[in-house]
């Protein structure tokens, strides 16, 4: 029992004529519903879009799911045989390094980068507000427009990065960013940052916000500034903004299939399949769709090894 | 000793240089948005500008992208705006209760919450096309206002619930003691209280619901509302595309969401929770 | 108490979705599927990729056209983009919402047609006599009929007039001729050659002209004539006549190369042409080069047919059929062709139409034998398109010799 409901049922004797009568009766039990109405929305939202795709895709990933199947209805049971062929496909192992390679560059790229921004726009100059605004544009634009010019950009022999790079003299030859299968991947691992960074610095910036300034004060007096300031004051206070933004950040990049798709197909040569593209080109390439819902599980089951220790890091504690 | 003139002197310059290193940073980061300008600017419709600079500037694909996506353009910007409300008002009172209330299976609310954002979004729209279908929502915008608000209510929840843990229970309680009913205080302190992250969920509600393609294919049959970023196909054919009238395009529709976005994050401020346990 | 009460509320409220989702054939056409042939047919829904302008709105008019002289009052053309094209029509499946008519991509047939989504055009009484064998083949699954297509296109090399004359050279016949005139026509920032060789259905489609030239077929992946084709590709990008970026260009980058002066000549389609000629470039488009005097050139067929889904609705279907027949009458056969840079199908108009666009004369013989990439794997080409694909990026990242790439991509 929390300490607002015994606040609650004392105060109750109190001022009983102050109320109308029916709202007091089993004032208790009008909490209690009051609270399940919070949720009650959005958990019917959540089971009503989510519900039946998280089904589906279950049982898809156990069944024979071809064209056919969208014709007639018939998907005959195949039980673990679409895991199995997926494990053992050739491409896995690789789709799964790039899968691992291209999650912790893109997150170690957006969160750091996002984190120094949000600092940065933490502190009071003119065109703060209008700066970082101007900073969620690249989220505006659709992702099929984005990667047009990404690839323009990154394009070996005309595009301007290589262009600009060797006449800084930089670099000697153009890198082949898209068409080597050594550096694909750190390309769509450098566009995805690029991405990642709006996100990023938005919700750090906003969760610095909330700290009041008053604790930075008070840790000045005590000399803790800068450095010290930000381990001790900062990152404790950002504790939660910094978990979920990392748990969202993991999760999403997961997911993340337009901007390799847009970018390079896969290629070349495969260096930049991972899984979630593996599981797209299975279901809606191969039309083979029990494979690709088996590989967007297994996607799955990753994400919530993550999500279970995110839940661990941010279970609510009693005094704050 | 220094004067307080001096002293002043020395923070205004501080704070342009750090105006002057933000728009360098923002320039790095909006380049490519650059480069989308200079291949709208282009005359052949293709993806390779021949300099840095539009020497030659041709103007054909903003004419073509005013003339065609204005309707385009209004129908983004309401879905977008209905999706921010909706996503408010489900969201903001489910963090809350998941942030403070006692509940015993509040994780494995949270799990089911996490696990719904690892759903490619393809099945999901999938899904959701059977639905609509059945419930007639198809070809509609409070349609896509819905599926978009839905898409963007977990995500709201999970980061309006990891600003809201920060919100001590203490002032809750001080109104409660006052005879505040449950809803008048979350409306009146807890809401005012969690404004930034308020502001920033819409924000990114907004973001979602604006760039958002898979709904807006799926859920549209018909081709009488078609988003901005459906519209663009007008120029994207299955072998012929025309990408300086699809980089206009973007570029004019960013720019009213752009002043939106804008206004939205002056609200943003330091220290909401500051002064109310005071 | 009351948390088991929201909790069952809840348990309910997952259900519906569930349920509706379950119902789903409670689409409108279900209820159509006893009505008999008679009975009148006011509307008529279209599906088809023919997204851009002006195209979506040309193809829009004929549909009309043909509305009309049917007898059906309205046509509802819906026109998504390329890739989702497929999606769509598998979620209309699924809910029982198929267009009437159904455009499709030549070697999507097969497997749609496979699936029991189509109807044989036989059935209505329409055949293909008279077509181009390509077209045909393509359209056909298990000795029937499924689609009828009014205009082909097909890859041939593009060659700058200027860029080669200056050199004093002719465009190429044999590979042997495009080896040396690529190497020789690479100076500066100017490749000699380019093509697509993406890993997609693209790139896969731009390497039939030499697989299928050189003798190698798509049922025998690891023959010598097939690495012959992939030597050709690799000899190209190994001694710099065709830039490495060809594994990431797209038709329309490759275009694109080529119209900034980039590339002298290139492989590419006539639905270039309209750009090509607004870039006031002087071109000239020759067939592809055969490697042996012996062989003959041979393109891959392009293309879009139109199709008549099994909607359950016999007088819609039989309207849908006469659709499908007026979209390629000859008059309108001729049409689409000038308006979307293709050649007609029917054997007995290429002559007219040679004459009334000659610049499209060399397209017009190529595609008399265009060969149909699901001519002998019907359903199963899509797998073999990606070995191929996936062997070609391996040989031209230097991770597989010729001799080994198909079957290290995965060729049977």
């Amino acid at each position: 029992m929390s300490n607002a409901e015994t606040l609650t049922t004392a105060t109750e004797p109190a001022a009983p004529s102050s109320e109308p009568a029916p709202a007091r009766r089993g004032g208790r039990r009008g909490e209690e519903i009051a609270k399940i109405l919070f949720v009650v929305p959005a958990a019917l939202t959540i089971i009503a879009l989510f519900g039946y795709p998280v089904v589906k895709n279950l049982v898809m990933s156990f069944q024979n799911y071809t064209l056919r199947t969208f014709i007639n209805g018939k998907a005959p049971w195949v039980g673990l045989q679409n895991y199995v062929a997926v494990v053992t496909d050739d491409l896995f192992t690789k789709a799964l390094t790039n899968t691992a390679l291209f999650t912790i560059g893109s997150i170690a790229g957006q969160f750091v980068i996002g984190m120094l921004l949000a600092l940065f726009f933490h502190k009071n100059f003119p065109l703060n507000g209008v700066l970082r605004a101007l900073f969620l544009l690249p989220w505006l634009i659709p992702l099929i427009v984005g990667s047009a010019a990404w690839r323009a950009i990154l394009e070996q022999d005309s595009g301007i990065l290589n262009v600009t790079l060797e006449n800084l003299g930089i670099i000697d030859a153009p890198i082949p960013w898209l068409t080597s299968p050594n550096v694909a991947l750190i390309a769509i691992i450098l566009v995805n940052i690029w991405l990642g960074i709006p996100f990023n610095v938005t919700l750090l910036y906003s969760g610095l916000q909330d700290i009041p300034d008053e604790l930075y004060e008070a840790g000045a007096l005590d000399g803790a500034t800068g450095w010290k300031a930000f381990w001790n004051i900062t990152l404790p206070n950002l504790r939660a903004v910094v978990s979920v933004v990392l748990m969202l950040g993991v999760i999403y990049t997961l997911k993340v299939i337009d901007i390799i798709l847009g970018l390079t197909q896969g290629g070349p040569a495969n260096a930049t399949q991972t899984i979630a593209v593996m599981s797209y080109q299975r279901s809606f390439v191969e039309f083979k769709f029990g494979q690709g819902a088996a590989l967007s599980n297994i996607l799955i089951l990753i994400a919530l090894v993550f999500a279970i220790v995110y839940l661990r890091a941010t279970r609510r504690r009693v005094d704050e | 000793m220094i004067t307080h003139k001096q002293r002043l002197a020395a923070r205004q310059t501080r704070r342009g240089l750090r105006t002057a290193i933000a728009i360098v940073l923002l320039a790095l980061m909006l380049f490519p948005l650059y480069w989308m300008l200079n291949i709208s600017l282009q005359a052949s419709g293709g993806t390779l500008p021949s300099t840095f600079l539009p020497w030659h500037p041709s103007l054909a694909g903003y004419t073509t992208a005013i003339q065609d996506q204005g309707q385009n353009l209004v129908t983004s910007l309401l879905i977008a705006i209905g999706t921010v409300v909706l996503t408010l008002l489900i969201a903001t009172p489910c963090a809350y209760a998941l942030a403070q209330f006692r509940f015993r299976w509040i994780s494995w609310a949270l799990l089911a919450i996490l696990i719904s954002q690892m759903i490619p979004g393809i099945v999901i729209a999938n899904a959701l096309y059977t639905l609509y279908e059945n419930i007639g929502l198809l070809n509609s915008i409070p349609g896509l206002i819905i599926a978009n608000a839905a898409n963007a209510v977990p995500f709201g929840i999970l980061i309006m619930r990891s600003f809201m843990l920060a919100v001590p229970t203490s002032i809750v309680e001080a109104a409660r003691v006052d005879g505040a009913g449950l809803v008048r205080a979350f409306l009146s302190i807890v809401v005012p209280i969690s404004r930034n992250s308020l502001i920033t969920v819409g924000l990114f509600a907004f973001l979602f619901a604006w760039s958002d393609f898979i709904f807006a294919l799926t859920l549209t049959t018909k081709g009488n509302i078609v988003p901005v970023t459906l519209g663009i196909y007008t120029y994207l054919g299955a072998h012929i595309s025309n990408w300086s009238a699809v980089m206009a395009t973007a570029m004019l529709a960013s720019i009213p969401a752009i002043i939106l976005l804008v206004i939205a994050q002056k609200y943003i401020a330091a220290g909401a929770t500051g002064g109310a346990v005071k | 108490m009351i948390k088991k009460r929201v909790l069952a509320a809840a348990a309910m409220a997952s259900l519906v979705p569930l349920t509706l989702a379950a119902c789903g054939g409670g689409g409108s056409n279900a209820g159509g599927s006893a009505s008999s042939s008679s009975e009148a047919v006011d509307s008529l829904t279209v599906l088809d990729y023919y997204t851009d302008e002006p195209g979506k709105s040309n193809i829009d008019a004929q549909l009309q056209k043909c509305g009309t002289t049917i007898g059906v009052a309205k046509v509802d053309h819906q026109s998504v983009p390329g890739p989702t094209l497929i999606q769509k029509v598998l979620q209309q499946a699924s809910s029982k919402t198929l267009p009437d008519v159904l455009m499709l991509d030549n070697p999507d047939i097969q497997q749609i047609a496979e699936a029991g989504a189509l109807m044989p055009l036989g059935d209505f009484g329409i055949n293909a006599d008279g077509y181009a064998p390509g077209p045909v083949s393509a359209a056909t699954y298990d000795g029937q009929l499924y689609g009828l297509q009014p205009g082909a296109n097909t890859l041939a090399i593009f060659y700058n007039k200027d860029v080669l004359a200056k050199a004093g050279v002719q465009p190429p016949k044999t590979w042997a001729e495009l080896k040396a005139t690529a190497k020789k026509l690479t100076s500066g920032k100017q490749y000699g050659f380019a093509f697509n060789a993406t890993a997609d259905y693209e790139g896969a489609w731009q390497f039939l002209p030499p697989m299928w030239t050189n003798g190698g077929d798509e049922t025998d992946l690891k023959s010598p004539q097939v690495a012959g084709a992939l030597q050709l590709w690799k000899d190209l990008v190994d001694d710099g006549s065709v830039s490495k970026s060809a594994v990431n260009w797209k038709q329309s980058d490759v275009n694109d190369q080529f119209i900034a002066g980039k590339a002298a000549m290139m492989l590419n389609g006539p639905w270039q042409i309209p750009a090509l000629t607004k870039a006031k470039m002087n071109f000239g488009v020759v067939p592809f080069p055969v490697n042996t005097p012996d062989q003959k050139s041979v393109a891959p067929l392009g293309g879009e047919a139109w199709t008549v889904p099994e909607t359950g609705n016999d007088a819609k279907k039989a309207k849908a059929a006469e659709l499908v027949k007026c979209m390629n009458t000859d008059e309108n056969q001729m049409l689409r062709a000038k308006q979307g840079g293709l050649v007609p199908t029917k054997l007995a108009l290429a002559a007219e139409f040679k004459k009334e666009v000659p610049s499209m004369a060399g397209f017009t013989d190529a595609v008399a034998s265009a060969r149909a990439r699901t001519g002998k794997l019907g359903a199963k080409w899509p797998d073999t398109a990606k070995v191929i694909y996936t062997g070609m990026q391996l040989v031209l990242t230097g991770q597989a010799p010729p001799a080994d790439a198909m079957a290290k991509a995965g060729a049977s």
